[in-house]
């Protein structure tokens, strides 16, 4: 059962088309949302006229921050600096200053069309040079902050962290250079949506969040309302990344089911959905101190992280990804420091990698032009730096927990490292090292029914990782149950026990245990009653259930939990549970006339620990790797002067198709049972896109002579980068 | 303005309606119909999640008035299995691993299929071609593709 | 979308006076892939949307008379990939066609639609112009041809006058063996607009057409009438700079695709990969 490829729950009804996400719920008498926006970045509402709009027939409401309770309440999931709807001003292209409710989705959009918004165009920040800008505006108003001493900047939050000392270091060689990343969007290919309904007092909102206990804190809060009067129901997301961890349009919608004491249905579009998530963009200027044998000797890290308008969890990823801006080596002594910063575009959230493929671009690009100065191997610099099982890479923090290197070799037997190349090819390998959920809980609870069949109650999302395939497997493995008869129930807080949330790859270790757990809470209440009923050691389950519930029936119910404490004083609130490693490897060749990028081979090593289902592991590894191409080779959101997004819609936002697969690819994994997960498990399914802008661009290096420190590597890029060579 | 009343085959029944002209072939489907199948993400023709076929050929239902159906036939992913059960591309889909979130998978499938019906012996790059109209985020394309060729080699 | 009211004329003559009665608010529908864009955009409003699937004159239909071949207004380009004729005739406009969009836009587009919206990146035009091809247009007054390169004024943008639609392209049938290829280039391998796009056609007497798109406000061509191009044994550089001369009637602009300087770049070298093509296919002819 454990480590089998067990098909995909949930795989019928979507190969079906029975699978109900969001947009397929049709409550009765449902009203249509529509929202209004204004087509620039930053801009001050002089007035809104709503008179037009509300002529139109089927309109029932239409919201203004006027409308809304005063103050109007704000929200997010760290800092509550989120309007329910623009207040004065907007502070990023798309932010809705008005929703419209109606009859028919038809009369939503034509009123939202006639509502009339009088605005003023401000200056607005869109780079980090703007918010670095004495004399920028300021994003957040300084009284949402009082008690910070950054509030007259641009500056959320400022990070240092480091160990040794970095003035004193000796090198024989320093590499400096900068990086950028830029902004990237989910592009989930379901949109986002969200239903809310009045409910016996409270109300019910369905959400396709990967978080439904959070978005049941904050619109509790919201509307001041009891937990228990908020029931948010969390179909299965078609697909998120990280884009529906956090509640974006849920506490209007269910503040508008209130008002009109109807359900009410938001769907938003693509282009809505674009405005609402992206990935932090970054630029990372380095310094990294080498010997001459390629150990390194000293980080000096200065980075700048670009917000948007409103924190969200940024924050957070910042914090994350920069704590390993070191990457997976041994660096005696590193200094980091970060500015997290605001400025009027769409806010930053979390996004599969939670920071480490910016962080990882740079770390990685460093080593490449250090063994390329000092004539040695990209692999064996490396090998020479990454920290050993055991060794605390952070000092004082969760050692190395893996056997990296094994990984690296892999990878770099399977792109035959060192075999010859052709003319115009070039190899690339890159590692990236993921800090994994530090604090946390999950609980579950198992339900095993008198026919010797369960069901599972476990409050993770399957967004396409296929949680509910390995909950079951653990659950079976466990109960010695098929898995057939096992179903695993999620996504409804009025349901299933708290999780904190479906994140940071942390289900399998942080859920599989709680379900583990609860499984073997039941397993030792049947030995209990075998024991009871004067029953033989090895009864079957089945028999013994029947022995115990054959009149009136009953069932066992298991109770598990895994915690993960608080940690005080830790910059990251605790210590890491475990490091998601991983090793990407890869082979181009590239058409020096055109600067296209062809991928010949392209293989990923994810140090999981154990495969609790290798099917599903490789399917997110590949899929990671897909993912990572697309912010390698060819997206970035694309801002005018006025903040408005260019490329706005799947029509110029490129994502990479079938035609954009390398022409081979490859996901492989390294199992040495040495994670905190069930069977030695360790989370996965982010690994496969940390490293792949470093590992494809290092092989364009190889195939080219030019390095390349800005992302994505549009052939025109690429180009230009080969003009300035031929100089 | 006023409905024009149409009569569109879908899924193998005939079916006489008024459609307003404003509505697409997919809102119909969803809405109208209840068929929710079908799927809309980009509503510009670049995702691939709405494909229906149309007289036996792949088409974005996202890109075609209601009205354009009718005198046509129209077959969804609801169509295409009996009874809920999965036929053999379907079977496929799901032995190969390719199914993750599965919001672009009906939409894939129905691509596939029309592609298996013009080609029933496709190469790989034939494969990645005639999906090359089908986002999956996922980045399901290598298991997807698999399936396509698994399915042509049983013969669907 | 807004409201509008919907007509499928059976005859041309029907079209004609709906078209005459509507006037700038009736908009022509035929494969819809931009016109159903334009309305969920609102960029279109029209009043009154003409569907001319039904009509008798308009088909779908490929046919040769004389030395011409005609497509008929309602061909979709997968109907274009489907015929013979045009494989073997027409392989440019093939390779071309296969460039629009998916599988699923190439069934419902039409090639009459891809040239009607006089997008300056349209992936046909080259190869149509490249070709020599004609439009030929008809209104309730009465019908006339223009030639292709006359067709388009701008962006979005024909010589097509109120009440006026095109009934079907012609091209004409060479006697001479020739070469053709077709070339773009694109932001990525899968589905994309053209960053820019060229069809080159060498005739075995030696002239070379070149035609491009997405490198100026319409799609354009030029000509070597000098053989210089076509001639196997002329040196590289004097080819380039004939073709430097030709191009001289881009005129790029920077957009989200890319900008002018990559642009102008890029037209050499797909200019030289088009013609090296080309003249490796007349050789094989
Ligand atoms: S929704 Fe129709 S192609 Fe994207
Ligand atoms: S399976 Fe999620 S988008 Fe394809």
């Amino acid at each position: 059962m454990i480590g089998t490829s067990q098909p995909r729950a949930g795989g019928l009804a979507r190969v079906t088309g029975r699978q109900q996400f969001i947009a397929d719920i049709n409550l009765d008498h449902t009203l249509h949302v529509k929202l209004v926006h204004l087509d620039c970045g930053h801009a001050r509402i002089v007035a809104i006229d709503t008179a037009a709009a509300s002529e139109v027939y089927g309109v029932v409401a239409i919201l203004t921050a006027a409308d809304l309770p005063q103050p109007v309440p704000r929200f997010g999931p760290v800092h509550d600096d989120r309007p329910i709807l623009a207040v004065g001003e907007t502070k990023y292209h798309g932010q809705p200053v008005a929703a419209v409710a109606a009859e028919t989705k038809e009369a939503a959009e034509a009123a939202a069309e006639l509502v009339r918004v009088e605005y003023e165009a401000l200056p607005g920040v869109y780079t980090v040079a703007a918010a670095l800008d004495p004399d920028a505006p300021l994003v957040l108003e300084p009284g949402l902050r009082p008690d910070d001493p950054l509030r007259h900047s641009n500056v959320l939050r400022e990070l240092n962290y480091g160990w040794g000392d970095v003035e004193a270091a000796k090198a024989d060689l320093v590499v400096e250079n900068s990086y950028a990343f830029p902004m990237v969007t989910h592009f989930a290919i379901e949109p986002h949506a969200f239903i809310a309904a009045p409910d016996d007092g409270g109300v019910v909102i369905w959400t396709a969040t990967q978080n439904p206990f959070q978005t049941q804190r904050i619109i509790a809060r919201v509307l001041g309302l009891p937990l228990a009067r908020v029931r948010v129901i969390a179909p299965d997301p078609g697909g998120a990344f990280g884009g529906k961890q956090h509640p974006k349009y849920e506490p209007l919608v269910a503040l508008l089911a209130l008002r009109t004491g109807r359900p009410v249905r938001l769907l938003l579009t693509l282009e809505e959905t674009f405005q609402e998530v992206r990935r932090t963009s970054c630029e990372i200027h380095v310094r990294t101190g080498f010997q001459a044998d390629g150990t390194i000797s000293f980080q000096d890290i200065q980075s700048d992280f670009l917000l948007g308008a409103y924190a969200d969890v940024a924050e957070r990823v910042i914090t994350k990804a920069n704590y390993l801006a070191c990457g997976p080596y041994r660096v005696p002594d590193a200094r980091i420091t970060v500015r997290a910063l605001l400025s009027h575009t769409t806010p930053s959230t979390a996004f599969r990698g939670f920071g480490t493929p910016q962080v990882s671009w740079a770390h990685e690009s460093q080593l490449d032009d250090a063994a390329r100065r000092l004539g040695l191997d990209r692999v064996d610099i490396r090998l020479r730096n990454l920290a050993r099982k055991g060794e605390a890479f952070v000092p004082g923090d969760t050692p190395c927990d893996g056997d990296w290197a094994e990984s690296v070799r892999k990878a770099a037997g399977a792109i035959e490292w060192g075999s010859p190349i052709a003319a115009g090819r070039g190899r690339g390998l890159a590692v990236a090292i993921k800090a994994s959920a530090t604090t946390g809980a999950s609980y579950s609870i198992v339900r095993l029914h008198w026919d010797g069949s369960a069901t599972v109650l476990a409050g993770t999302s399957d967004m396409g990782q296929g949680a509910r395939t390995v909950l079951a497997q653990v659950a079976a493995h466990e109960l010695g149950i098929p898995i057939d008869s096992i179903k695993v129930v999620m996504g409804d807080t009025a349901a299933v026990p708290f999780d904190l949330q479906t994140s940071a790859s942390r289900s399998t270790v942080f859920m599989g245990q709680a379900v583990a757990r609860a499984c073997r809470d039941i397993n030792a209440q049947l030995r209990q009653m075998a024991a009871d009923l004067g029953l033989v050691a090895n009864v079957s389950v089945v028999e013994l259930l029947r022995a115990r519930f054959s009149e009136v029936r009953g069932e066992v119910i298991g109770v598990g939990s895994y915690r993960s404490e608080h940690q005080p004083g830790h910059p990251l609130g605790g210590s890491p549970s475990f490091y998601e490693f991983s090793c990407t490897a890869s082979e181009v060749e590239v058409d020096e006339g055109t600067g296209e990028i062809l991928l010949v081979r392209h293989v990923t090593v994810a140090d999981v620990g154990k495969a609790l289902n290798p099917q599903h592991v490789e399917m997110q590894d590949e899929g990671a790797a897909v993912m990572g191409l697309g912010h390698t080779l060819m997206e970035h959101i694309l801002l005018d002067d006025s903040g408005r997004i260019r490329n706005l819609g799947a029509l110029d936002y490129r994502i990479p198709t079938t035609k954009d697969l390398p022409l081979e690819m490859l996901a492989l994994v390294v199992e040495n049972a040495d994670g905190p997960g069930p069977y030695g498990s360790k989370g996965a399914g982010e690994g496969g896109l940390m490293a792949t802008a470093p590992a494809v661009a290092s092989a364009v290096t190889e195939a080219t002579g030019v390095v390349i420190r800005d992302l994505p590597l549009t052939p025109e890029r690429v180009w230009r980068a080969i003009q300035s060579r031929d100089l | 303005m006023s409905s024009t009343p149409i009569r569109v085959t879908v899924n193998g029944a005939e079916r006489e309606v008024e459609v307003a002209p404003n509505t697409t072939l997919l809102d119909f489907l969803r809405d109208r119909l209840q068929l929710t199948g079908t799927k809309e993400c980009c509503d510009l023709g670049e995702c691939g999640a709405c494909t229906v076929l149309l007289d036996g050929r792949a088409v974005n239902s996202c890109l075609m008035l209601a009205v354009e159906g009718d005198a046509r036939e129209v077959t969804t992913i609801e169509g295409l299995s009996e009874n809920g059960r999965p036929n053999a591309l379907q079977d496929a889909f799901l032995a190969k691993g390719a199914v993750q979130c599965g919001f672009c998978i009906p939409g894939q499938v129905m691509a596939a299929r029309y592609l298996l019906s013009r080609n029933p012996h496709p190469t790989l790059a034939e494969v990645r071609e005639g999906l090359s109209g089908n986002l999956c985020r996922c980045g399901g394309y290598v298991q997807i593709c698999e399936a396509v060729l698994a399915a042509s080699e049983a013969g669907t | 979308m807004q409201p509008f009211a919907y007509a499928r004329p059976a005859t041309l003559a029907d079209a004609f006076a709906l078209l005459d009665e509507h006037g700038p608010d009736a908009c022509l529908l035929a494969g819809g892939t931009d016109v159903v864009v334009g309305l969920r955009n609102r960029t279109l409003r029209p009043e009154m949307v003409i569907d001319l699937k039904q009509v008798a004159e308009l088909q779908p239909a490929i046919s040769e008379e004389g030395s011409w071949l005609t497509i008929t207004a309602t061909t979709a380009l997968a109907g274009i990939d489907e015929d013979q004729r045009i494989h073997a005739r027409f392989p440019a406009l093939i390779e071309a066609a296969a460039t629009v969009g998916s599988a699923q836009i190439r069934n419902r587009a039409t090639l009459t639609g891809n040239i009607c919206h006089a997008s300056p990146a349209a992936d046909t035009a080259p190869a149509l112009l490249a070709y020599g091809a004609r439009v030929n247009v008809a209104s309730a007054r009465g019908t006339r041809r223009v030639d292709l390169d006359e067709f388009f004024v701008g962006p979005g943008k024909t010589v097509l006058q109120r009440g006026e639609l095109v009934t079907a392209i012609d091209l004409p049938i060479a006697a001479e063996r020739r070469g053709a290829a077709f070339a773009r280039i694109t932001r990525r391998r899968g589905v994309d607009l053209a960053t820019i796009s060229i069809c080159c056609v060498v005739e075995s007497a030696g002239r070379t057409v070149l035609a491009y798109g997405a490198v100026g406000p319409r799609p354009f061509m030029v000509a070597d009438e000098s053989g210089l191009l076509a001639d196997p044994a002329a040196r590289d550089g004097a080819k380039d700079e004939v073709l430097r001369q030709l191009l001289t009637k881009a005129s790029p602009i920077s957009d989200v695709r890319g900008s002018r300087e990559y642009r102008e770049a890029m037209l050499l070298v797909m200019s030289r990969r088009a013609l090296r093509a080309s003249l490796e296919r007349l050789r094989a002819a």
